[in-house]
């Protein structure tokens, strides 16, 4: 059968499992070859990657057989979302290959950490080509345990090990609700391969028992526990105790299995009501806290942390409100921003020196900044249902079309500051234009590009539904404008506790690093570490 | 003061009655004391060196090195393992350890031979970080309960807490939303903030806010009340407050250089008390969670022990440390003695430089190149002279003497392109070529607006709702942007000088000289001042005549990608800017006429015929680019043409030579590798920096030339024979000097601890506040450099030495100077460098011992160092010190002991006529040294210190009682310099060390 072929793309990965698990000496000349192996293995799961989109472009979607007993084993699955993810991910993975190559240069154990770069890399991309729940599941855990390795790159910091304690309880419990999620598939439809899974699945579509909605429910729940969803979202924020790489790996790479498992059984998830309410609310609930957790931190790898919360929850609340192919459109998106903003986080200084000049036009006042922001609402509410986005027809789109519309004014009205200047009005309005523009081609050609592959947006479901909507609007509604508010009363006594409690980000993780260190003290480290080597004498070669 | 008031209700008083407590004056003098220890640290916008050990220099090295590991366990000494490979690798050699020895302290419990010494050196030392401070804080008492465990204990906690409110606090625009109680002082608006802050509690430090709120608002009050109820006892308040504030010591260092450009406007700043509170009250409230009596017994007990603090000046109380300081100046001295040989292996020159062909005096070479002082400069020389003999190279601070604030276009403000000693003079603006007035307002405001509207789209990026819609519309746009970045094509971000500026007016932009008015503050530089700064520049150039047709004057700078620590790489003596503004500032102002017609008249003759070329050496290509070519008259245009020529052929050999250094040496695409290394956003060496520097010249380019100093040295220029007054060598012994020393201790700093004194791993650095970075998530700002600065990871590329400062001057007038100014002196007097002096034909003839006192080297250095024969004679006959009567017998003897050991070692490294002066001389010098170790000896067995506790004078008296008969009746010639009765006699803790480490 010619779609064994596709296991050619399984050499991808394979190559990474092979660097990752090669023996080598912990010395720099080791850790210089593996990584230079590394980029060689992980070039072929670009190529790999490329390979599979030009297979889904060209002869739709493909699988291979399963290799196991009734339907639990392993086998490949290719469609749009998945090509599209394998070349994402293989993408990332390359980049962040190369850019340790020269970034760890001189650590003694760079060897150690391109191998567990390579394994952990490894597991991501079987994640996305996995064609069956048991191999997804292999994959999904390999993840978590590469990635811990990799967060305990410096054992001997305390810091580390406490956010790597942190994630680990989250991992295991978010991989229990994964195996529950499986098993009870698996007692329903007696196969976990994705084809004959999927299709059983449609045909079970009008009667949803409730176990399947409680297989629903806990993927939703693996979902938010991978992608650093409230309240266990406190481990992402403090795992800059490893190099820079792992961050961009992890903040572009690994979070985002969560938004894919949605992705890959949106399918199952779309059909239950409930999975889809969860979702949206803590989404949407993740997205704002992430984002106004963000404003105070001082820190560029802590503000790119809480970004990348809020980010997940964003596109967690686009899968919850039925606009799938949207969240993908954000997971490829953010993944590629977030990897680029933390390998260039050492650029935050030339970033500062060229902001130099106090702003000529002072800021926009929150009085026009409310009644544009109050147009806005109006325009969506009377204008969208016109263009078929009615809310009850298409309350995903409706609400997200309003999160634009605010994030359009906001940039608008960012130019329109107290000593309006016609050339960067216009050129801001013309970006304006332009993001829009680009904003719905983009989400078009996703929603085209996906057809068939994830559900298309949804009428509303429900009252509750309605109720997140109208919330989400509200909400959003009231951070932008608390945004543009906060400068010009900051001082004052209630804002001032505000920003106590906003900073501490509502002290959620506060109490989970009290929570890990009462149940699991660090043990005491040995005081006589040396981190350095001391190897020191040897003269460089002529 | 008022108890009733400050102490929060039910907070027992863990110690001590009233009696033992500090009075606000004492507390006042302990805080400044405390304060004083911290070295302040330059924000990354334009970092620059910073000896690290600022706060020290009044003590000596060696009770620096021993308060710093008593107090906050800070080592500023290299593992023993360095030195144990240094000793197998033949680095130091065993006469180095026993040269050492020989000059050790006689009251220091040291071993009885170089093998002794080298046997107590296989043992690690314990003690390092386990032996408990003798000042505890409360943080550090719960660290050693938790077993070293500072997440159990808090203390991780409470720094992480203090780091995170600083930085808010200081934050200089990360933030989208700022601490809202900035505006007021640290401690009031900390103490507001803790108003709300439930944090502490929330990590289960009951009453937090409650226990801050209780204690006074005035940030002196605070900490007073703080020390009363824990019972810091008197002796060991200041010591209490300076571990207090080591815990903290990144932020700390911060405020410290708050405080520091306070001062230089002359203004009182007291940030660094404040933050002091703010640590001080943390630990109070550690305080009162624990009222357990296990806690409160180590608390009183710690407190009891911390009544009687040692004396940090006998490094004797420690043999460890003493082994370890030992073992240091063999290091340094090894480095020494090869250095030493090198020089003198060079054809002595004694005629001035043979550079003019005709007789004609006002003839010079054809093209002098004056460069920055910088390490890296001294490469590129070597290569220019190389592949140029003609040329003539010159050394000067790379700011060129002109202190200027360098204002960007557009920019209201700029920074200080000047040693961070000075504050800038003169303002200068920067400009666009051959523009005219309305050109330029319209670049200008095209840049402003660009930046208004980068600025909309910057808040689009980062607002809390649209960034989902940045995301999504812009996100997908990053593959080509990482794509194209991580080939080196593009910079992650724009750089910081150009941005908004088209690509054909960022090649006409420049400093504008010209005098006028903006913005209300005088520009550029009117006749006089072009004149009076000129001539200044020139003499302390010691560039007076015989100048050259060309003449260029060339700064330096970087170019590196995506490193947060981009300015340290860049010109120190431009406050961590690069130099091609102060260059191009020099140049334009020595080429304009009336200047010239200014000069002759002060006696400084320019020949018509003579031009000054500004240029910029880029030290990570190590490519040089001259500035206002087009301006350079015809009658150059040959010898420019020629001259790039050279350029290109030195900058291609300079950079084979550094090529060694990053690995790539021998590679036919040495060029290429170095290129995309400066582009490369994952290179975290992309150039050495000054790593490896060791050494500091300051004579005629003719006394260095043709010895290859490796990249090691900075060279300035400076003849003494045009130098009417020493005033010029007053300026560089004052600013040059010390600013070399800074740049070499901070590399010291970060070499031998660099978790203490560096900013530890680069690739785990976050940048907080845009001020500095952290090592991780979390922690204390981070100070000093990388260790990717310093090592490769195979060895260390720079080596942990003292700075070995090299004068051609007369004595008398080095002396002025060091008597004259009290930094200088601490660093000379205080061993944080080593001082020689040359003489006219540049042989290394003495060596600075202390108060003014210098020991001669022998004439001929280059073979047979075997030789032990110390040069007795000479010390006896060349003496620079003149006798004094005053001084009591006693003090004589007991410096003339030391003079016996240091000339002994001196002799290590030279040869000398055997004499039977010299003989004698040896026998005492080895008598003194079995009588010292006869006495470590005696202590050992004793098991009591030999001189613990005893106050210097006495221990002076013991030394001399020590001392054998021939060694007091052998130097009794040796005199002492009148300033030593004082500084000798006093013996206080802090700053009264007699004896010198080495």
């Amino acid at each position: 059968m010619t779609n064994n072929l596709l296991w050619l793309i399984a050499a991808g990965p394979g190559l990474l499992i092979v660097v990752g698990l090669l023996p080598a000496r912990r010395t720099l000349a080791a850790g210089r070859r593996t990584s230079l192996l590394a980029r060689i293995a992980a070039s072929a799961s670009v190529a790999a990657a490329l390979g599979a989109a030009l297979v889904v472009l060209f002869a739709g979607t493909a699988r291979t057989e399963c290799y196991g007993v009734s339907g639990i084993g392993v086998s490949l699955y290719l469609d749009a979302l998945s090509a599209m993810m394998f070349c994402l991910v293989a993408f990332i993975g390359l980049i962040v290959v190369i850019f340790s190559h020269h970034y760890l240069d001189g650590e003694p154990g760079q060897v150690y950490f391109v191998r567990r770069l390579c394994l952990t890399l490894a597991a991501v991309l079987l994640v996305i080509v996995a064609g069956n729940l048991a191999l997804f599941a292999a994959a999904w855990i390999g993840t978590s345990m590469g990635l811990h390795r990799l967060l305990i790159f410096y054992p001997e910091r305390q810091a580390a090990l406490l956010a790597a304690r942190k994630k680990f309880v989250a991992s295991r419990i978010g991989e229990l609700c994964l195996l529950g999620a499986m098993a009870i598939l698996y007692r329903r439809f007696g196969t976990l391969d994705y084809a004959e899974l999927f299709t059983a699945v449609r045909a079970w579509q009008p009667a949803f028992t409730p176990g399947l909605h409680a297989a629903a429910l806990l993927l939703v729940a693996t979902a938010l526990l991978k992608s650093a969803q409230l309240p266990l979202h406190g481990w992402i924020i403090e795992v800059m105790e490893t190099p820079t790489p792992v961050s961009a790996l992890l903040h572009a790479g690994i979070v985002n299995a969560g938004g894919f498992l949605i992705l890959r059984f949106s399918g199952i998830v779309a059909l239950s009501v409930p999975a889809l309410d969860t979702l949206a609310v803590v989404g949407g609930l993740t997205a704002l806290f992430g984002s106004v957790v963000l404003l105070p931190q001082t820190s560029i790898k802590v503000s790119l942390a809480y970004s990348t919360i809020a980010q997940m929850g964003f596109m967690m609340l686009e899968c919850g409100l039925g606009a799938f192919s949207a969240a993908l459109l954000h997971i490829l998106a953010h993944s590629l921003y977030k990897a680029h903003a933390f390998l260039s986080s050492g650029s935050v200084i030339d970033i500062a020196r060229a902001s130099w000049t106090p702003s000529p036009g002072g800021q926009p006042h929150p009085a026009r900044m409310a009644i544009s922001i109050m147009a806005v609402l109006f325009v969506t509410a009377v204008i969208s249902p016109l263009f078929g986005a009615s809310l009850t027809e298409q309350p995903g789109v409706f609400a997200l079309g309003a999160v634009v519309a605010l994030g359009l004014i906001h940039l608008i009205a960012n130019s329109i500051d107290e000593r309006p200047n016609g050339y960067v009005i216009g050129r801001t309005v013309a970006l304006a234009l332009l993001v829009a523009i680009s904003y719905f081609g983009l989400q078009f050609a996703m929603e085209h590009l996906t057809a068939g592959v994830l559900p298309r947006t949804a009428s509303l479901r429900g009252p509750f539904e309605l109720a997140i909507v109208v919330a989400t609007v509200a909400s959003f509604g009231a951070v932008t404008l608390f945004q543009s508010i906060l400068p010009r009363h900051a001082s004052q006594a209630r804002w001032q506790a505000l920003y106590a409690h906003v900073s501490n980000g509502f002290y959620l993780n506060t109490l989970a690093n009290r929570w890990v260190l009462a149940f699991w003290p660090n043990p005491p480290q040995p005081n006589t570490f040396q981190p350095y080597p001391l190897n020191l004498m040897k003269k460089p070669k002529p | 003061m008022n108890l009733a008031r400050a102490t929060p209700s039910g907070a027992p008083r863990a110690a001590a009655d009233a009696a033992e407590v500090c009075t606000r004056a004492e507390l006042e003098e302990a805080i400044a004391a405390a304060c004083g220890r911290i070295a302040p640290l330059w924000p990354l916008k334009h970092f620059v060196a910073v000896n690290p050990f600022l706060g020290f220099a009044g003590q000596s090295f060696h009770a620096a090195c021993t308060r710093m590991r008593r107090v906050a366990r800070i080592d500023m000494l290299m593992p023993r393992a360095f030195y144990r490979q240094a000793l197998a690798t033949g680095i130091i050699e065993e006469r180095d350890v026993e040269a050492a020895l020989s000059r050790a302290p006689r009251d220091w419990r040291v071993p009885v031979s170089a093998n002794a010494l080298i046997v107590a050196l296989r043992e690690d030392v314990p003690i390092r970080t386990g032996r408990s401070a003798v000042v505890a804080t409360v943080a550090e008492l719960l660290d050693t309960r938790a077993e070293g465990d500072r997440q159990v204990s808090r203390t991780a906690f409470m720094i992480d807490e203090i780091s995170k409110w600083c930085a808010a606090y200081f934050d200089e625009g990360q933030s989208v939303w700022r601490l809202p109680t900035r505006g007021a002082s640290i401690y009031g608006a900390w103490r507001a903030s803790m108003r709300y802050d439930r944090n502490p509690e929330m990590m289960g430090i009951a009453g937090f806010r409650a226990a801050v709120a209780a204690l006074p608002e005035d940030c002196v009050e605070a900490i007073w009340a703080v020390i009363e109820i824990l019972g810091v006892p008197r002796a060991a308040v200041a010591d209490y407050l300076h571990q207090a504030l080591c815990d903290i010591g990144g932020w700390a260092a911060y405020a410290r250089y708050l405080v520091w450009q306070s001062e230089l406007y002359g203004k009182a700043d007291d940030t660094l008390v404040q933050l002091l509170a703010v640590r001080v009250v943390w630990g109070y409230a550690l305080f009162l969670q624990h009222r357990d009596p296990g806690f409160r017994d180590a608390w009183r007990r710690a407190m009891q022990a911390a009544a009687t603090p040692p004396q940090d000046d006998q490094a004797g109380d420690d043999p460890d440390i003493a082994i370890d300081l030992l073992m240091q100046v063999a290091y340094e001295g090894a480095y020494q003695r090869r250095l030493l040989a090198e020089l003198a292996a060079r054809p002595v020159e004694q005629a001035p430089p043979a550079a003019s062909p005709g007789a004609d005096d006002a003839a010079g070479p054809t093209v002098q190149a004056a460069f920055c002082i910088d390490v890296r400069s001294e490469v590129y020389r070597r290569a220019l002279e190389a592949v140029c003999p003609e040329v003539e190279t010159i050394g000067f601070a790379g700011f060129f003497g002109y202190p200027i604030e360098y204002v960007q276009i557009g920019h209201l403000t700029g920074g200080a392109q000047c040693p961070v000693l000075l504050t800038p003079k003169f303002v200068v603006c920067e400009g666009v070529g051959k523009a005219s007035a309305e050109e330029e307002t319209l670049i200008l405001g095209l840049r402003q607006l660009r930046r208004r509207a980068a600025r909309a789209w910057k808040s689009f990026k980062l607002s809390a709702v649209s960034s989902f819609i940045y995301v999504e519309t812009a996100g997908l746009l990053f593959a080509s942007k990482i794509v194209s970045d991580s080939a080196g094509l593009t910079r992650p971000v724009k750089d910081p000088n150009t941005d908004g500026l088209d690509a054909d007016v960022i090649a006409r932009v420049g400093p504008r000289i010209e005098a006028r008015t903006v913005g209300g503050r005088a520009t550029g530089f009117d006749a006089a001042q072009r004149i009076t700064q000129a001539e200044a520049v020139l003499r302390a150039m010691s560039l007076t005549r015989q100048f050259a047709g060309l003449v260029l004057l060339i700064g330096h700078g970087s170019t590196t990608a995506n490193n947060p620590h981009a300015s340290s790489f860049d010109c120190g003596a431009c406050g961590g800017h690069t130099g091609e503004a102060n260059a191009r500032v020099a140049a334009a102002i020595l080429n304009d006429p009336e200047v010239r017609i200014g000069l002759r008249e002060r006696g400084i003759d320019i020949p018509a015929g003579t031009w000054f070329l500004g240029g910029l050496h880029n030290t990570t290509t190590d490519e040089i680019e001259l500035f206002d070519a087009d301006a350079i008259p015809a009658e150059h245009a040959d010898a420019a043409l020629r001259l790039r020529t050279s350029l290109a052929q030195a900058s291609a050999r300079c950079r084979a030579e550094r090529a060694v250094n990053l690995g790539i040496a021998g590679r036919a695409d040495v060029e290429t590798r170095i290129r995309a290394r400066s582009r490369d956003w994952s290179e975290v060496r992309p150039e050495w920096g000054l790593a490896g520097n060791a050494a500091f010249f300051a004579g005629p380019r003719r006394m260095t030339r043709g010895v290859d100093l490796k990249g090691r040295a900075f060279l300035h220029d400076y003849t003494w024979q045009s130098d009417a007054g020493f005033s010029v060598l007053e300026l560089i012994m004052t600013a040059p000097m010390v600013v070399a020393s800074w740049i070499n201790l901070q590399y010291y700093g970060s070499t031998v601890n660099n978790r203490a004194f560096g900013s530890g791993n680069k690739v785990l650095h976050n940048v907080t506040g845009t001020i500095g970075v952290l090592e991780g998530n979390a922690g204390d700002l981070k100070v000093g450099l990388p260790w990717q600065s310093i090592s490769d990871g195979a060895r260390l590329v720079h080596e942990p030495l003292r700075l070995n400062v090299f004068i051609a001057a007369p004595l008398e007038a080095i002396n002025g100077v060091i008597a004259k100014h009290e930094n200088v002196r601490h660093l000379a007097d205080n061993r944080w460098l080593h001082l020689f002096a040359l003489d006219d034909a540049g042989r290394v003839t003495h060596r600075y011992r202390r108060e003014g006192q210098w020991e001669p080297l022998p004439a001929s250095a280059a073979e047979s160092m075997e030789s032990k024969e110390s040069t007795e004679a000479m010390v006896a006959e060349d003496t620079m010190v003149s006798e004094d009567a005053m001084l009591s017998e006693d003090l004589m003897v007991s410096e003339d002991a030391m003079v016996s050991a240091d000339s002994a070692v001196s002799a290590v490294s030279t040869v000398s006529a055997v004499s039977a002066v010299s003989a004698v001389s040896a026998v005492s010098a080895d008598s003194t040294v079995s009588a010292a170790s006869a006495a470590f000896e005696d202590s050992a067995d004793s098991a009591v210190p030999l001189d613990l506790g005893i106050p210097l004078d006495s221990a002076v008296s013991v030394d001399s009682a020590v001392a054998t008969d021939s060694t007091v009746s052998t130097h009794s010639t040796v005199s002492t310099h009148s300033t030593m009765s004082t500084h000798s006699t006093g013996p206080t803790d802090s700053t009264g060390s007699t004896v010198s480490a080495d």
